[in-house]
């Protein structure tokens, strides 16, 4: 549906470099990145308000790469929302109608029924200044889905929403998507990224380093970046040794990481989640090799239980419940056993990882 | 910490009043200095009413037929990146440095029968010299950058976000000069607008050079002055000053009340 074909655009020292991306009517795409990776740039590219250097840009089979911001049909909610503050919610809304020249109860109907879907029909006459974040994220999207926009652009939709309704917002815009509206979203929290999209592509200095479904790209991360940006924090760099009956990584401060039979490439990256590691004091159950000493450097309270960071030439995280953390009171300075499964390592070849612009 | 802070404001207190007592000493001076039978005399008289009138609707007119351009070109300035705009910030500033009488000079070889504007004016039947609308183009000439800047300001702080969210949703630039950005500008336009207004009202060094008549307040009052002394002048001086402070306060208060109502909106919206 919506196309684009190696658009670059510099913009003083920054370079959008080569996006070519690929939405399907229905996707909900997800841009991940940090800020300043160029996700606002790319989207004011599509969208219209700036026109690349080089590339194009195609809606529908349609080049759009020069036509009018106003004429393109493509929908854009900023992340301030940019809401007119001198006029009430319901003239915000009736703003893009008024230039569809519809009849005044087209109009009406449109603004009520956008209010409605919205869930802000007892907002409609008050000023945006008078909101909360929230409630101004909904009369930005009641004021762009009016419009009908054949692909949706949201820059960083959570940025202004308390943490308690950001669950709201993110069940009005998967109900969106799901009645069919094709919606491309920024943003640089990859948690928002796994609950929303059914595609992400993760940008880094101005280019799209890895595309996929979310799993795809937690499970398969193709640098550190990416796997770094996915949460995950044990990776290593690591050279393979592949004998007759086994196959070991051997890593630079000296690790040795068991792996499971197979072809592995002479060096690249060792990956593991940080719930696939496991803490003991007299080695893990069940788990015969890649029992590794080390001593704790660190306890932190996570949102699910505690991360433990442990030193053992290379440091390991490993996250364990409250429950786990009951039973074994693990505490600063202590000798413990870092174990994991071989199964649960993931191999980067140098070949296959991209590089980190 | 606390007697510090009271020696602080003392010595400041001190110091604003001093400035305050220096603007207000003169003003009051000459209010003390006349009687009110001189004043009510002087009110009275047809020349000196006909004055103030001229110089009122000349300064307004001056003000509301240059915002046509002005405010356009404020507008740019605080939005358009071009080749030598500091060139034109500067060009904009030019009449504020003059001498007021040099501004009038440089203006009059340009309204004059030999002058450009002057020329083309006279083969239309319009003569700017000594006539009002020349004495409208000195006004505009001193006063024009008050409302540039100050309305260039006002864009300036209107968030440009919202002007390029009237493009996606359709709107064409006029519209969103029209219904964005001028309306979030709107008090700055304003501030603008009386600040050039009272400035070209009060303007004499350029008005002089370009029109002797029809007379105006301030040429009025320095004629007075030649013609008759200081004890003739005062009288004029007063009724121009309280005239002067009736409009400024009176736009002062519109634009204010402006304000006033917003914010009760958005009270109103709690």
């Amino acid at each position: 549906m919506l196309r684009t074909e190696r658009l670059s655009k510099r913009i003083n020292s920054f370079s959008l470099r080569e996006i070519t991306l690929d939405v399907a009517r229905g996707d909900y795409y997800v841009l991940l990145g940090r800020s300043g990776a160029g996700k606002t740039q790319l989207l004011e590219l599509i969208c219209g308000l700036t026109t690349p250097d080089s590339g194009r840009i195609f809606l529908e089979g349609e080049e759009i790469t020069r036509k009018r911001v106003q004429e393109r049909g493509i929908g854009l909610v900023f992340q301030d929302l940019a809401l007119f503050p001198h006029y009430s919610v319901k003239d915000n809304i009736m703003y893009p109608l008024k230039i569809m020249n519809l009849s005044l109860k087209e109009r009406v109907d449109r603004v009520q029924r956008a209010a409605r879907e919205m869930n802000i029909t007892n907002l409609l006459l008050r000023k945006p200044n008078s909101l909360s974040g929230g409630e101004k994220q909904r009369v930005a999207l009641a004021r762009t889905l009016v419009t009908e926009p054949k692909v949706l652009l949201l820059d960083e939709p959570m940025a202004s929403v308390d943490a308690s309704l950001k669950d709201d917002i993110r069940r009005m815009l998967r109900r969106l998507n799901r009645n069919g509206q094709t919606i491309i979203h920024v943003t640089h929290d990859f948690g928002e990224a796994i609950s929303l999209a059914s595609r992400v592509g993760v940008m880094h200095n101005g280019r799209i380093i890895q595309e996929g479904t979310p799993l795809e790209v937690f499970n398969h991360p193709v640098n550190r970046f990416v796997a770094r940006y996915a949460g995950i924090k044990n990776f290593f760099r690591a050279a393979f040794v592949t004998s007759y009956n086994s196959c070991s990584g051997l890593t630079e401060k000296r690790t040795r990481f068991k792996l499971p039979k197979g072809k592995y490439p002479s060096s690249g990256l060792l990956i593991i989640g940080s719930s696939e590691v496991l803490l003991s004091r007299q080695g893990a159950a069940g788990i015969q090799i890649n029992n590794i000493h080390g001593v704790i450097d660190d306890v932190v309270p996570s949102p699910t239980g505690f991360e433990i960071t442990v030193n053992a030439g290379d440091f390991f995280y490993a996250d364990i419940t409250h429950r786990e953390m009951e039973e074994n009171s693990f505490v600063t300075g202590e000798k413990v056993i870092v174990s994991f499964r071989p199964e649960a390592l993931r191999v980067v070849g140098d070949g296959e990882e991209k590089k980190e612009y | 910490m606390m007697k510090g802070h009271t020696l602080f404001s003392w010595v400041f207190t001190i110091l604003a009043s001093l400035v305050l007592l220096f603007i207000i000493a003169p003003l009051a001076g000459m209010f003390l200095d006349s009687s009110f039978s001189e004043v009510r005399t002087t009110a009275a008289d047809p020349v000196v009413r006909r004055s103030v009138w001229y110089t009122l609707v000349i300064a307004f007119s001056a003000t509301l037929i240059f915002a046509v351009g002005a405010v356009p070109l404020a507008w740019i300035m605080a939005r358009r990146k071009f080749p030598l705009k500091k060139v034109v910030q500067g060009i904009i500033d030019l009449p504020v440095v003059l001498p007021h009488t040099a501004a009038g000079i440089a203006l009059l070889g340009f309204i004059s029968r030999d002058g450009a504007l002057g020329g083309a004016a006279q083969k239309a039947g319009i003569l700017l010299v000594n006539n009002g609308a020349g004495i409208a183009l000195a006004m505009a000439f001193v006063s024009l950058p008050f409302l540039i800047n100050a309305a260039r300001d006002g864009f300036a702080a209107v968030p440009e976000r919202t002007e390029k969210a009237a493009l996606t949703l359709g709107a064409s630039q006029s519209r969103i000069f029209f219904t964005v950005s001028l309306p979030q500008a709107w008090r700055s336009v304003v501030s603008g607008f009386i600040m050039m207004f009272a400035r070209g009202m009060s303007e004499f060094g350029a008005v002089v050079i370009i029109a002797y008549h029809p007379m105006i307040a301030p040429v009025l009052i320095y004629d007075r002055f030649n013609t008759y002394g200081i004890t003739a002048a005062r009288p004029a001086s007063i009724i121009f000053i309280l005239v002067a402070l009736v409009f400024f306060v009176f736009f002062r208060v519109m634009a204010t009340e402006r304000r006033t109502i917003f914010r009760r909106e958005d009270d109103a919206a709690d």
